[in-house]
């Protein structure tokens, strides 16, 4: 069975539906950003392959940058976390709603 | 210097104003009415070289702001603008002579100071754009004033003021924005200068549309019936100097702004909605004047004549012949006084009695009878009475509209009646019958302070009415460029039939030797 | 003479400039003294100016300058002196002249006295400017400016409610007919292009009739409110608040007539609508029988002579109507005279009686005070129409004018209404001089007013007794080369015997029957409970009805308009508009509870709900299309 570009498609649909349950579900702030990674590589995917189906690099550039979006977003945000941890002994979601409107 | 002389009044109190932080608090006051009285004889120079035979613009400046879009910053005036940014200057600085104890003077002079730059700013922009940005501009120090001086509603006020006058005026940007666009479309290039948008021949339907656009803005400025109940509660609340401001100048930029855009602009659609519009003018004049009628304070039956007033001088505009547009301008001028003048002498009992029920005075002719004369010349003005200032101007608004409709001007014609209804009522009840209060038995006079600001206003409104050519004269050129404009750019033959070319009406008339 | 006419304009107005400088402080009797210098000056001047004409007959026209010019507009501070002009000058400056110096006796311990004069003067330069001004507008300025005065002056002692209530009704009532005069206005400007007499009269021709009519009416309204015509004609019962001099001045000699100068000043315009004049004259009538018999019962001394004045101004009226300007002008200056000589010598008993005015508190006043007595019954008689005082000769003239133009039943009305006039004066005489001294009861000291009071008040007692026939004859010659010259005469000679004679004895009769009836001021019970009498002193129940129907309504409207209709609905919309953002923003903040999750599931759900919205409306748009 030859690989197409649908079989990439699905697969990236896949994972940014888990990426996406990740999301909504957890509350756990690590997992946040387990998901958020799936979510991001999961476009990757749809990027890359589509970069490789039309021939065009600018797909797979964009890749490129997204993964290095990722790098410093996650960088930034454990800073943060750990931050937060320091302040209030934990990681967990519900106990932060100092945004509550 | 004269070059530029325009750029020159808008910025230099602007200048002034922020200089006005660092200047000592005890000497604020005497910097602040040098800064205005400078303001103002500039502008009368202004007027000096004002050359009233010249058909169009003068003393015009052009720098280009954004030229991929044909923004510039583009000043210019002709008699209409010229004689409202005199009273704008002039009133400016009354206001700040006439200051009495105020907290926060310092806030108070640099805000006004800055009121004023929007003020002249909006009156000499001829840029889309730049009267645009002046005109909201003038939002921020008016809510400011109402907001950190007015009375206990001041908050509800200010912001009511704010965002129902902000909401017209987004909706005259779109009109703006659509009439750039279809500037572009029409002649490839793209223009916000209002001299450009005037030689735009519009389709009628298109003129429809964006009449409406615009009248959304200047109505609720002016404000017109059903868009004047954020006026009650800015004037109720705002300080005596704000309400002055509010109603001799402000309230003028949507009138104003009639004649600036929607005449020249839209011909036909000034023709196609003349009825309906005059209908409104008059519900507002017949229908504000009774809530005048029942009002308690003083301060609401001014507040509320004042938009009656601004019903005849829109009836006035859109006579849409030279005396009716000459006489609405006119009355723009005489409004600004005679309800300016108002408001300063609702703010002199104020000041004295901090209140402005009409059932706490009554007997005040004893009392204090120099001020019972000022504000009974100021209310006869008011009234409309011949050799008074309003008179010209109400007359010749009348005048014009009579011309268009018989029986519409019978029904605007019975201001003078209500209007002398309220008027009459109310200053029988201040002024006249006994002395009952025992508060009011030994109130003071008019003060020295307070005659700085009446009798010039005293003056001008019997000079004018008495004289009135200086000023008329003037702006009846500038009227009949811009009638002769609209009876050109007329697309349907009822606009033409409708606006008559005044230039044809003076040689019929020369001819038939009447004068 | 055009110095003549600056000065006999312009030194009313500086009289009333210097006297209201000092119009806040005590009494200081030079002002009194100086405006009456001026108007005298102004009287003067008139007086040249009146030789001018009869000299040569040329009109005096000045431009001073321009008022109001644009567009096509222009109206300049134009001023003629003319034969009808210089009339109203003499009538309107000696009567001011004789006011003002009456005045400075009756105001005497007045504390307003300077403002007062301020008042009186400003008012005869609105007079003045109103009757030598050359076009409407001109008219217009004076018009207003002797309402503004009447307003003053009615409501001179502000501190009385009535007095103030006074003031404002009649002010208010004039602006209801100076808007029909405005509308006139417009009209003559824009079916003449011009409010200059000189150029809109003869324009008048050219019109067609229900353009002339429109003119005619609205202008007639706008004479109706001045001259308190019928139904307008409450305020000037009302305007008796005012001091005395001002009822003499304002409300009888002068302002009250400006109406019936409008209309014999724009007869060219009435000649060519005979059927307004028509309506105008039957209007008169009504109203001189009318207000006459108002006067029959009324028990305040200066509203019945108030009421006589409408009657007269009736009269006057009738004979503008009919085309006979010169006999309604002739009516006119004889009117002032003798109606200013009736105020005034009212004006003496007020004072002499402690502002008491029921007269049948009074009596026996002869004696005391001689000189007021004959010169009110001069003023009676002249009133009456008895040869050979002022009075007969110009109101004679009317109704034979009527009878000429053989509008009998207008004649008859007329007639009736002379007796009336009789009966009601002579019934005041009677009252007031005559019978007991009942104001004995009541404590009054009577005394007679001052020496130059009575002399200032001679010049307007000669001239009620020779007025008539004295100036009629130079009068008409003079006045006919302006107005239409018809001659009023009858047919034959007995008929003219017949009337004038038994006109004559049944005026005599009138007078007799009412000093028996009053002279011990009887009051008849079983008439005052009759249905007639109620109506009368009730003044037909119009007052009443205007305050019931038309006050009290308009009152409540307004109350409608500011707390229904102004606060509960068009800005309770606003406000509406603005609560359902701010509900939307209470109702839908519990979104926004803080929670990263939530806000992450809100997210994913707008984002599904933009994607189904994206593809819905791709997919309907090229269904649609396609």
């Amino acid at each position: 069975m030859e690989i197409t570009l649908s079989h990439y498609l699905v697969l990236s649909t896949i994972l940014f539906a888990i990426g996406l349950v990740g999301v909504m579900r957890r509350t756990n702030l690590l997992m946040l950003f387990f998901a958020t990674e799936i979510l991001l590589n999961a476009v990757n995917i749809g990027f890359a392959a589509i970069s490789r189906y039309y021939g065009d690099l600018t797909g797979q550039m964009f890749a490129f940058f997204v993964i290095a979006i990722a790098a410093s977003e996650v960088a930034v945000g454990l800073g943060l976390l750990i931050l937060w941890f320091k302040r209030s002994g934990g990681i967990d979601l519900t106990s932060m709603t100092s945004m509550k409107g | 210097m004269f070059d530029n002389i325009l750029t020159i009044l808008i910025f230099f109190p602007a200048l002034a104003a922020m200089l006005g932080f660092v200047v000592d608090k005890g000497s604020i006051r005497s910097y602040g009415v040098s800064v205005a009285a400078v303001e103002f004889i500039l502008s009368l120079v202004l007027w000096y070289m004002y050359d009233p035979n010249v058909v169009g613009m003068q003393f015009m400046e052009s720098v280009p702001l954004i030229p991929s879009f044909g923004i510039s910053y583009l000043l210019g005036i002709d008699a209409i603008s010229l004689f409202i940014i005199i009273l704008a200057t002039f009133f400016t600085m009354i206001g700040i002579a006439s200051l009495g104890e105020t907290k926060n003077i310092k806030n108070m002079i640099v805000t006004l100071l800055f009121l004023e730059m929007t003020m002249v700013g909006v009156f000499s922009a001829l840029d889309a754009i730049v009267f645009y940005v002046f005109w909201e501009l003038s939002l921020v120090p008016m809510l400011y004033l109402i907001g950190a001086w007015g009375g206990p509603k001041r908050i509800y006020a200010s912001i009511k003021f704010f965002l129902y006058t902000f909401t017209g005026s987004l909706i005259m940007l779109v009109g703006m924005l659509f009439m750039a666009y279809y500037y572009n479309q029409a002649t490839g290039t793209w223009s916000f200068s209002i001299l450009e948008w005037y030689r735009l021949v519009l389709p009628e339907n298109m003129q429809l549309w964006l009449f409406a656009a615009f009248f959304m803005g200047f109505a609720i400025k002016v404000p017109m019936f059903p868009f004047h109940t954020w006026l009650p509660y800015a004037h109720g609340q705002a300080p005596t100097i704000g309400s002055v401001i509010l109603a001799a100048i402000l309230l003028k930029m949507g009138t104003y702004a009639f004649v600036r855009f929607s005449l020249p602009m839209f011909p036909d659609a000034s023709v196609f909605f003349m009825i309906p519009i005059a209908v409104i003018a008059i519900i507002m004049i017949i229908y504000t004047a009774m809530v005048a009628y029942a009002q308690e304070d003083i301060k609401q039956v001014v507040a509320y004549s004042s938009v009656s007033h601004m019903g005849v001088i829109i009836l006035g505009t859109f006579a849409l012949n030279v005396e009716g547009i000459s006489g609405s301008v006119f009355l723009m001028i005489a409004h600004g006084v005679v309800s300016g003048a108002l408001f300063f002498l609702v703010g002199v009992i104020y000041d004295r009695r901090h209140t402005k029920l009409m059932s706490e005075f009554g007997g005040l002719a004893q009392v204090m009878p120099r001020y019972a004369t000022i504000f009974g010349i100021i209310m006869m003005a008011s009234v409309g009475l011949p050799l008074t200032i309003n008179f010209v101007g109400e007359f010749l608004s009348l005048l014009g509209f009579y011309k268009q409709s018989h029986i519409l001007t019978l029904l605007a014609g019975t201001a003078i009646i209500v209007g002398a209804i309220y008027m009459l009522t109310a200053y029988k009840k201040a002024f006249f019958g006994e002395v009952t209060k025992e508060e009011n038995k030994n109130l003071p006079d008019v003060n020295r302070r307070e005659l700085v600001a009446l009798i010039p206003l005293v003056i001008i409104t019997v000079w004018l009415g008495v004289y009135p050519k200086p000023v008329l004269g003037p702006i009846n050129n500038s009227v009949e460029a811009i009638v002769s404009l609209m009876h050109e750019k007329a697309v349907t033959q009822d606009a033409k039939d409708r606006i008559p070319n005044p230039m044809v009406a003076k040689i019929s008339t020369q001819n038939g030797g009447t004068h | 003479m055009e110095f003549y006419l600056y000065l006999a304009l312009f030194s009313p107005l500086v009289g009333s400039l210097i006297a209201g400088l000092f119009g806040a402080s005590k009494k200081t009797l030079f002002t009194g003294l100086i405006t009456s210098a001026l108007i005298f000056t102004s009287f003067v001047s008139s007086f040249m100016l009146l030789l001018h004409i009869l000299g040569d007959g040329e009109p005096v026209h000045v431009e001073m300058m321009t008022w109001i010019a644009t567009g096509n507009l222009y109206i300049p501070f134009g001023f003629i002196v003319d034969q009808v002009s210089v009339v109203m000058m003499m009538v309107v400056s000696l009567v001011s002249t004789v006011v003002h110096v009456y005045s400075i006796g009756y105001m005497d311990h007045d504390k307003s006295f300077n403002r007062f004069f301020s008042y009186l003067s400003a008012f005869v330069f609105s007079m003045m400017v109103l009757v030598m001004s050359d076009n409407f507008l001109g008219l217009f300025i004076g018009w207003e400016g002797v309402g503004l005065c009447s307003w003053l002056l009615i409501g001179f002692w502000y501190h009385k409610e009535s007095a103030t209530w006074a003031a404002n009704e009649a002010f208010i009532m004039n602006r209801i007919a100076d808007l029909a005069m405005l509308i006139g206005i417009f009209l003559v400007y824009w079916n003449t292009g011009s409010l200059q007499y000189h150029i809109a009269f003869p324009a008048f021709a050219t019109l067609d009739s229900s353009t002339l009519l429109m003119i005619g009416i609205f202008l007639f309204i706008g004479a109706m409110g001045k001259s308190a015509q019928f139904p307008l004609h409450t305020w000037l019962a009302d305007a008796m608040e005012g001091p005395t001099p001002v009822s003499a001045l304002i409300h009888a000699a002068t302002m009250v007539t400006a109406g019936v100068y409008l209309v014999v000043r724009a007869n060219p315009l009435y000649d060519l609508i005979p059927d307004v004049g028509y309506f105008i004259a039957s209007l008169g009538a009504f109203v001189a029988m009318f207000a006459a018999s108002m006067a029959l019962v009324n028990r305040d001394m200066k509203r019945i002579i108030a009421y006589s004045t409408l009657s007269q101004l009736g009269y006057m009226f009738v004979a503008a109507g009919l085309g006979a300007y010169w006999v309604a002008l002739f009516h006119l200056m004889a009117h002032a005279f003798f109606k200013a000589l009736l105020f005034l010598g009212a004006g003496n008993v007020m004072h002499a009686m402690d502002d008491e005015l029921d007269p049948f508190k009074m009596g026996g006043l002869k004696k005391s005070m001689k000189w007021t007595w004959i010169m009110m019954t001069l003023a009676s008689v002249a009133l009456a129409g008895i040869w050979p005082l002022a009075g007969f000769f110009s109101k004679d003239l009317i109704l034979e004018a009527a009878f000429v133009e053989h509008h009998y039943v207008l004649y008859t009305i007329l007639l009736v209404t002379a007796f009336m006039t009789a009966f009601y004066s002579f019934r005041l005489v009677s009252l007031i001089f005559h019978g007991k001294e009942r104001h004995k009861e009541y404590g009054f000291h009577p005394h007679e007013a001052y020496k130059f009071v009575l002399i200032a008040m001679s010049p307007l007692a000669i001239l009620a007794v020779v007025a008539g026939f004295l100036f009629k004859g130079s009068y008409i010659e003079m006045v006919t080369t302006l107005l239409p010259a018809t001659e009023y005469h009858l047919h034959s000679e007995t008929t003219f015997w017949i009337m004038n004679i038994g006109t004559q004895l049944a005026v005599g009769f009138s007078i007799a029957f009412a000093y028996m009836k009053y002279e011990n001021a009887k009051i008849d019970k079983k008439v005052e409970s009759g249905f007639l009498y109620k109506l009368l002193i009730n003044q037909y129940y119009i007052p009443y009805f205007y305050e019931e129907y038309l006050t009290k309504p308009y009152r409540e409207l307004s109350s409608v308009a500011w707390k229904h209709v102004d606060l509960k609905v068009v800005d309770a919309t606003v406000d509406m508009i603005a609560n359902i953002f701010y509900e939307t923003g209470e109702k839908t903040h519990v979104m926004q509870d803080g929670n990263l999750s939530t806000m992450l599931r809100w997210m994913v759900a707008g984002t599904a709900l933009l994607l189904v919205l994206a593809v819905a409306f791709t997919v309907g748009y090229s269904v649609l299309v396609g």
